[in-house]
């Protein structure tokens, strides 16, 4: 088995932020905001630099969350429920400042799971031989 | 290099631990954290089911199920045998209400803190003080010992079975989809549900009916007066000009009813006991009464205030209405709550049960409706059958009490109180032979006398109780005989049952148990130091007070008296209602002939105060009287003269007459005020016979020196008062309108959102909405054509669903709400009754009546 970043192919920023929008609607679908860890790690397989990993997830899952409220809003009365929601806190009237937090918090889970994924990828690849057949690096 | 990586993975792993931390710690009342905010699988994931049929496995069913839910959202359950029926219906109540049931259960069994947290504990341990839960499986426990032996009580707990088994399946089927979002709000995962959880909640239903102490108010009341003739006239137990329910007793066979109902000893002779001297009332200390009195006010009451619990109830036979057959009417009046008291089902076993109304989510019955033969509803009789009694503690060992002359051990329940942090609240509560120490809730006793528990309290709900076999028993009924034999099982809480069958037959049967009383009264906590004291036996079921087919082709109750005690061999205590809506219904029933079910519609509507009927005219005349020129009164006494008693919201004379009834009874009644003004100001058919007699002694202002007040003194003085307190309470009001501030505010459970919040009609009138802030009401209304019984009708003030972002959550609100000016009549929907899925298919030839269909298979 080959490093990581041997097998997997550096995109550029576009795809590389299309395929983790994927991930995030993906792995959003089984209901557990603990995956968009795991969805911006997935993203961040594609790009080389633990700032540029931070970016995808940030903006990938950012954006993924985002759809997925426009979604909600038009088929699921999210912005009631948001205004409901928000209304326990004393605030009525705001509903779309719990979705932008949501929206901002599924960002973070993104960029720090990609982060976190680059840091691994590159700290497994220490142990990993390239692809070319070169010795495992102690 | 490597070390640099190694830092590089341990920072990247600040970020998400943090992360994860804030999304996971409570937030205030939100326990769930802030990662419920997700998209999917948090609050958004608002469980509404989308459009279209489903077809859901049930294991456990004998056959397929086919549930038709109507367009209002209510489930018509097809089953093939009983079992199926109800485990359909076990699935569908926990489907659209299972927050509820949940909240409902945890508080009756003392458990609420588990939910909300620890400042719920007194709740907690008042509920567990007076022990439901464990009144609940010590009745499960009688079910199952007795199923053997008898087929009413077999059917029954398999229905109760059914019921959870249905629950349970939901529950098991539960994703972040339809999970209730008060769970994810409130961090709480409900567990699988338990046959003893079905007698808790009809423990909460019987307690939240027949259970309250009076006996502490009672006392308290009467140690403030001291005085005790101006207690019985003030006080009494038997409100003046009262429209008895029962006017022309049926006994029925003593040789085939010979016990009490729930088929308890009974006595055919209670004069045995009329004639034993009378126990010494026991004094509770006066600070130890307060704190009880101010706890148990404190903690809510499953259907809320005591006072406010009523309802009206009426039939009509053949030769009153319009269609020559009997037409009947329910409306309970219980506390408005979101999701309702209520959830409303059609349950068809061909050959065994064709019945639909409401039943209480949780419990597997039609408890208000009709089946294919006979229609039914309930108000509530107010008996007081619950007494204190003080027990004797040994001074050497005060786990101990005098008893038949010795002492006993009290038996020690310990329920420890678990909360949702973590902690678990130690509490004891002892229990006598006469019932749970009632006076256990409170913790500090190191500042009264006594030093430990001994107020037991004797509920007599609060044993074996065998209600739900009757209501297995009445859903079936063909007839009248075999409607009052299933009744023959209701023990508690007493109701007044109203009946009407296709035989052209009309009843009022007072069902449930009355205890007879021996050595004391029951009003007062007394010492029952042997088994001489204290509720001995019970009205037979045969001598129960009811009526059948009586003279004046009408039955009726609202909650007031149930019969004239001078016509009847057994006390029943009180207090009962005062009686106002009682009067409304007997005179529109006794006035009207051809009553038509649209006049019956009219008269659950009907708004007029009765109260103010009798009393206005007497406060005008003593205004025109007075010749007084205060042109503010007098414009607000020209509204009053002109008005016709109802209490629609775009009137002012309501808003007048709500501040007028209050300022005469502070106003005659100066002789309470002036002593403590936290004692009830009497009550108004006392005021009312104090006014219509003229009575001197009480409108004479006791507090002026050498001045003798008249009656009409006190009327004009009122009139004054009421007119100040308005003005002032109103002066950033622009006009006085009623529905200004009289208004229906339906709180949900967990208060996270409200129904209503708009103009409410009626107060102390048919249509009942009491206060300015209208939280307890007509909890559903029913009208039954016994002629045509496919054409009934019924509404109630929520919705089938328990998701407030549902279309079903307060559809049947907006009927229940409405009102046509010209027809004087709220909303209501047909009671579709189709005898089978097909014909029910059928009918909906437009795709109106149809929302979807559930097929259970097994």
């Amino acid at each position: 088995m080959g490093k990581i970043d041997d097998t997997v192919p550096e995109l550029r920023f576009i795809p590389a932020l299309v395929i983790t929008i994927i991930f995030g609607i993906a792995l959003q679908l089984a209901g557990d905001w603990k995956l968009m860890l795991i969805a911006g790690a997935l993203g961040a397989l594609f790009v080389r630099r633990i700032r540029k990993a931070f970016l995808v997830g940030f903006l990938g899952i950012g954006l993924a969350w985002g759809l997925i409220f426009v979604y909600l809003s038009v088929t699921a009365q999210a912005m009631a429920v948001a205004n409901m929601f928000i209304g326990l806190l004393g605030l009525e009237g705001l509903g779309a400042v719990v979705i932008v937090i949501s929206v901002l918090i599924g960002a973070l889970l993104g960029g720090f799971g990609g982060m976190l994924g680059r840091s691994l990828y590159e700290l497994i690849d220490e142990f990993l031989p390239s692809s070319s057949g070169g010795e495992q690096t102690p | 290099m490597m070390k640099r990586k190694v830092v590089n993975l341990v920072l990247s792993c600040i970020g998400p631990i943090a992360l994860i931390i804030i999304l996971t710690m409570p937030i205030g009342p939100l326990t769930g954290g802030l990662g419920i905010i997700q998209p999917i699988g948090g609050i958004f994931d608002n469980g509404a089911p989308g459009p279209g049929s489903q077809r859901i496995t049930l294991n456990g069913l004998d056959a397929e199920v086919e549930v038709i839910v109507d367009y209002l959202g209510i489930p018509h359950i097809y089953a093939e045998s009983t079992h199926d029926a109800f485990m359909a219906l076990g699935y569908m109540h926990a489907r659209d209400r299972l927050f509820q049931i949940t909240m409902q259960n945890y508080f009756a069994a003392g458990r609420i803190s588990e939910i909300v947290g620890a400042y719920a504990a007194s709740s907690d341990m008042y509920y567990r003080s007076i022990g439901l839960k464990r009144a609940a499986q010590s009745t499960l426990d009688w079910y199952e010992a007795n199923a053997a032996t008898d087929p009413d009580i077999a059917l029954e707990l398999d229905a109760i079975y059914a019921e959870v088994e249905g629950a349970n399946a939901f529950i098991r089927s539960m994703t972040p989809a339809n999970t209730p979002i008060e769970f994810k709000i409130l961090g709480f995962t409900p567990e699988l549900w338990q046959p003893v959880d079905c007698f808790v909640n009809a423990k909460m239903l019987t307690w939240g009916l027949s259970g309250g102490v009076a006996d502490f108010q009672r006392q308290w009341i009467r140690q403030e007066l001291d005085n005790d003739s101006m207690y019985n006239e003030l006080f009494p137990d038997l409100m003046p000009f009262t429209e008895p329910i029962i006017q022309e007793q049926v006994n029925i066979s003593y040789s085939e009813y010979p016990l009490a109902p729930g088929k308890l000893p009974a006595t055919d002779d209670p004069g045995q006991y009329k004639s034993m001297a009378l126990a010494e009332e026991a004094y509770i200390p006066k600070d130890k009464l307060e704190s009880l009195i101010t706890i148990i006010n404190n903690v809510l009451s499953p259907f809320g205030e005591r006072e406010l619990v009523g309802s009206n109830n009426w039939a009509i036979n053949g030769s009153k209405s319009s269609t020559g057959t009997p037409i009947l009417a329910g409306d309970p009046h219980l506390t408005l709550q979101a999701p309702s008291v209520w959830y409303e089902a059609h349950l068809v076993v061909p050959g065994e049960l064709d019945v639909t109304g409401t039943t209480f989510p949780g419990l597997p019955a039609v408890l208000i409706g009709h089946n294919d033969h006979v229609a039914y509803s309930f108000t509530n009789v107010g008996a007081d059958v619950t007494d204190i009694f003080v027990e004797q503690l040994n001074p050497l060992n005060p786990n101990q009490y005098l008893y038949n002359g010795e002492y006993r051990d009290f038996v020690i329940h310990e329920e420890n109180i678990r909360t949702k942090e973590g902690y678990v609240i130690p509490f004891n509560v002892s229990e006598s032979v006469h019932g749970p120490c009632i006076d256990s809730v409170i913790n500090t006793y190191g500042m009264y006398g006594d030093s430990h528990p001994n107020l037991a309290m004797n509920w007599t709900g609060n044993s074996i109780t065998h209600e739900m076999i009757a209501a297995g028993g009445f859903m079936r009924a063909d007839n009248l005989n075999e409607f009052i034999d299933a009744m023959y099982w209701w023990d508690s809480p007493p109701q007044n049952c109203v009946f009407a069958d296709d035989s052209g037959n009309i009843a009022m049967l007072v069902v449930g148990r009355f205890p007879v009383r021996a050595g004391y009264t029951g009003e007062f906590p007394v010492e029952a130091l042997n088994d001489s004291v204290g509720m001995v036996s019970n009205i037979p079921y045969a001598y129960n007070p009811r009526e059948i087919n009586p003279a004046r082709c009408f039955v009726s109750s609202a909650n007031q008296r149930t019969i004239d005690p001078s016509e009847y061999g057994y006390d029943i205590l009180g207090p009962q209602a005062n009686g106002y809506r009682g009067r409304r219904i007997f005179y529109l029933l006794d006035n009207n002939d051809g009553i038509s079910v649209d006049d019956m519609k009219r008269f659950q509507a009907d708004a007029v105060e009765v109260r103010a009927e009798v009393i206005v005219p007497y406060v005008i005349a003593a205004w025109d009287g007075s010749g007084e020129e205060n042109a503010t009164i007098t414009n607000q006494v020209d509204l009053l003269r002109v008005w016709d008693f109802d209490m629609e919201p775009d009137l002012i004379a309501p808003t007048i007459w709500m501040y007028l009834i209050d300022a005469l009874h502070y106003e005659t009644f100066d002789e309470i005020r002036t002593i403590n003004s936290s004692i009830p100001l009497s009550r108004t058919p006392i005021l009312e016979e104090l006014i219509v007699t003229n009575n001197t002694y009480y409108f004479d202002d006791h507090s002026t020196v050498g001045i003798v007040e008249t009656r009409d003194d006190i009327l004009v003085r009122a009139l004054h008062t009421a007119i100040d307190t308005l003005t002032q309470e109103w002066q950033d009001e622009t006009n006085w309108d009623y529905g200004n501030r009289h208004i229906y505010y339906i709180d949900h459970l967990a208060g996270f959102t409200v129904i209503g919040n708009v103009p409410a009609r009626g107060q102390d009138t048919l249509d009942v909405a009491p206060g300015w802030v209208v939280t307890h009401g007509p909890s559903t209304r029913l009208i039954a054509d016994l002629g045509n019984i496919d054409m009934s009708y019924m509404a109630y003030p929520g919705g089938q669903s328990g998701n407030m972002f549902s279309p079903h959550w307060s559809d049947i609100f907006d009927l229940w709400y409405s009102y046509n000016e010209s027809t004087r009549q709220h909303g209501y929907h047909i009671l579709y009754f189709y005898s089978s899925a097909t014909a029910f298919s059928t009918a909906d030839t437009d795709g109106t009546l149809i929302e979807r269909t559930i097929t259970f298979v097994p």
